[in-house]
């Protein structure tokens, strides 16, 4: 089946940054951010503003360059062109980065050390004021019993759970999550996203990187992101809605330019959703 | 500089430590080890016997040379032992067999030589394939044709005035034996080493496991980060060359307790100097490998990577530093090469300080602390600019 163009209105990838109500503006900002690989685009002219106090969902395939996006947001890369704000200051901005909660894909914990001793450890480096911070944090993800116990000596399951803890532990205003709940059980994940959504009333903006589609209906917000650009952005209903379909995955496959077993649309000439805003910036 | 966030750093380095008991062990023990065996080796090794094996062409005159030797071997009583071969070729076949470590030939021209003045020519055969062993073997026989002349002077006639030889040293004592002069170079080129190979290690883990990613993302500067490495591991490597300093100047008699003989630990080598500047020398060298491996992780992706870097990094150093070959007689570029090793520095200082008790007021060791200060900061820098680079 060839489903066409699809309309570019509702998700204007590469567009201005909506206007974000609200006094502070918004949380974080991405104006024409670019990072090139060598001859690799990893992420390539993303427009981005998000609001306080709202769930975003990255999603898109491996490689579709969501971790390097959260690491320009993060300043831990340099862009190659265009710029990232967060809370209104220019990143990379070292004096920022204690307002910001990171939890990265990899596992980032010392496994010599105990769970009590990694958290404490970036609490410390992260400013969290106290020990009820920590204990609140590891009651979250329930580890408060094994805070003795090596990382060692833990599941996988348990390490994500750490490291979300260690993230979330100087309760940071913005929050960048890449694939957090891989590997965790789905009680545990529902208390997750329970969690995540007290933050976001509280005022944190979060960002979630993900592949799984099924987590991102507790998104206020999604963002397809495939090959460094956004095919679309808009909630997870109205995604579907526009792509035609009552599957997100089938509406990301849509977005994509691809048919719904992931093939290229043959041929029409259609140009997919987000080259209509690709061009030469 | 928040001296908050250091010491974070650094307490997570000692947390880690207090947990990988291995790497503590290798950091306290294994230098203790190959000193101990060192000190052994050196301090220990047998009187090897000296087998020497005499072919007489000469006739009577060779007899009583023989005769002369043998009398002085049974007078020194140091296991050397002279035997007699019936010929040239036997003589061979005994070295060759390893029956017999050396064979002098006594020429049949001997008495013709005498008599019309000339010089007899002696030759000693060995097997040659081990030099140093077997100029042992030729020293010991030396010493027995020094006593050869007065055992051949016929009986009635005055014994020939030979001079003894007294020695006397400016430094140590004429007594003292290699370990005395390699130990205090040891110290210094095992404090960096071991302290390399464990922070190379360390902070490689810390990139590869995304730890420093995640580091990076907080308020803690890469110099926070690199002065808490240096003041973690410096701790540890303190305890190191503490230890190994006490083991090589002290001494501990353990007398028998039940069915364990006495036994002694430590090498009590003397220090003609203050132990104090011995420990601050070894202790600089100690925070350089620090920031060396901090710096070099950058380069390696694996720890077996790190180890590859022992044959660049530490046997260079081993070879040029002085060690075993002093600096100056070394190939010119290979001398330029060692003035920017840091150990040629401490090696010097090292042996300023412990060999000829020079104290801080000396200038060289005033030059060589310096140095190596300046090298440790010079890593420290190196080492704080190599973390954001590899972010992409």
């Amino acid at each position: 089946m060839s489903i066409g163009p699809l309309p570019t209105t509702l998700s204007p990838a590469g567009a201005r940054p909506l206007p974000v109500e609200g006094a502070g503006g918004p949380a974080v900002e991405a104006v024409g951010l670019r990072k090139a690989f060598g001859v690799i685009q990893a992420v390539d002219g993303i427009d981005l503003a998000l609001a306080p106090g709202r769930i975003y969902g990255l999603l898109g395939p491996n490689g579709a360059g969501k971790t390097t996006l959260i690491r320009l947001l993060a300043g831990l890369a340099r862009p190659t062109a265009g710029e990232a704000r967060l809370l209104g200051t220019r990143m990379p901005d070292r004096r920022n980065l204690g307002r910001l909660g990171y939890m990265p894909q990899s596992e980032a914990l010392y496994p010599d050390l105990s769970v009590g001793e990694n958290i404490g450890f970036f609490a410390t480096l992260q400013g969290a004021r106290g020990e009820g911070a920590i204990d609140r944090a590891l009651a979250l993800v329930e580890l408060g019993e094994r805070r003795g116990a090596p990382v060692l000596e833990l599941s996988g399951g348990m390490r994500r759970r750490l490291s979300l803890a260690i993230s979330i532990v100087h309760e940071p205003p913005v929050l960048f999550l890449d694939e957090p709940t891989v590997g965790v059980d789905p009680a545990l994940r529902v208390q997750f996203w329970t969690h995540f959504r007290k933050l976001a009333d509280a005022g944190t903006t979060i960002l979630v990187a993900s592949h799984v589609m099924d987590e991102a209906d507790r998104c206020d917000e999604l963002l397809f992101i495939r090959s460094g650009k956004v095919l679309a952005r808009g909630s997870g209903t109205e995604l579907r809605a526009t792509a035609g379909t009552d599957n997100l995955e089938t509406a990301f496959l849509r977005f994509s330019g691809l048919d719904d077993q992931g093939r290229p649309v043959q041929p029409s000439g259609a140009a997919p959703a987000a080259d209509t805003t690709g061009g030469p910036g | 500089m928040s001296g908050r966030r250091v010491l974070a750093v650094a307490r997570r380095i000692a947390e880690g430590f207090r947990r990988d008991r291995r790497s503590l062990a290798l950091l306290i023990l294994a230098p203790l080890v190959v000193v101990a065996l060192l000190g052994w080796v050196l301090r220990d090794q047998k009187q090897g016997s000296v087998e020497i094996l005499i072919v007489n062409d000469a006739g009577p005159l060779g007899d009583r040379i023989v005769a002369a030797l043998q009398a002085g071997a049974s007078e020194a009583n140091d296991g050397t032992t002279v035997g007699a071969a019936a010929s040239k070729d036997a003589a061979v076949d005994s070295l060759r067999s390893g029956q017999a470590d050396l064979a002098l030939v006594i020429p049949s021209s001997l008495q013709a030589d005498v008599t019309s003045g000339t010089s007899p020519v002696l030759t000693v055969i060995t097997e040659g394939t081990d030099p140093a062993a077997e100029s042992g073997a030729f020293a010991s026989l030396q010493g027995l044709l020094r006593t050869v002349a007065a055992n051949l002077v016929p009986a009635g006639a005055g014994a020939p005035v030979v001079p003894t030889v007294q020695r006397e040293t400016v430094y140590l004592s004429p007594d003292a034996d290699q370990l005395d002069v390699l130990a205090p170079v040891f110290l210094g080129l095992f404090a960096y080493f071991f302290v390399f190979i464990l922070t190379g290690i360390s902070f490689l883990r810390e990139r590869v496991g995304g730890t420093l990613e995640r580091l990076l993302a907080t308020p803690v500067t890469r110099a926070e980060i690199v002065v808490g490495y240096a003041i973690g591991f410096s701790a540890f490597a303190t305890i190191q060359v503490i230890v190994l300093t006490a083991y090589i100047l002290g001494r501990l008699d353990v007398p028998t307790i039940g069915p364990i003989g006495a036994f002694t630990i430590g090498l009590n080598v003397p220090s003609a100097g203050s132990p104090a500047i011995t420990f601050f020398v070894a202790f600089l060298m100690a925070v350089g490998a620090v920031n060396l491996g901090i710096f070099l992780s950058t380069f390696a992706r694996t720890e077996f990577q790190i180890l590859q870097f022992i044959p660049i990094v530490i046997v260079p150093q081993g070879l040029l530093g002085g060690i075993f070959w002093p600096v100056d007689r070394l190939p010119d570029i290979l001398q330029a090469i060692a003035h920017v090793l840091p150990v040629t520095y401490a090696v010097e200082a090292l042996r300023e300080v412990m060999l000829k008790g020079s104290d801080l007021g000396s200038p060289v060791v005033q030059t060589d602390l310096l140095v190596l200060g300046g090298i440790a900061i010079l890593f420290v820098v190196l080492g704080a600019l190599t973390i954001k680079r590899e972010v992409a």
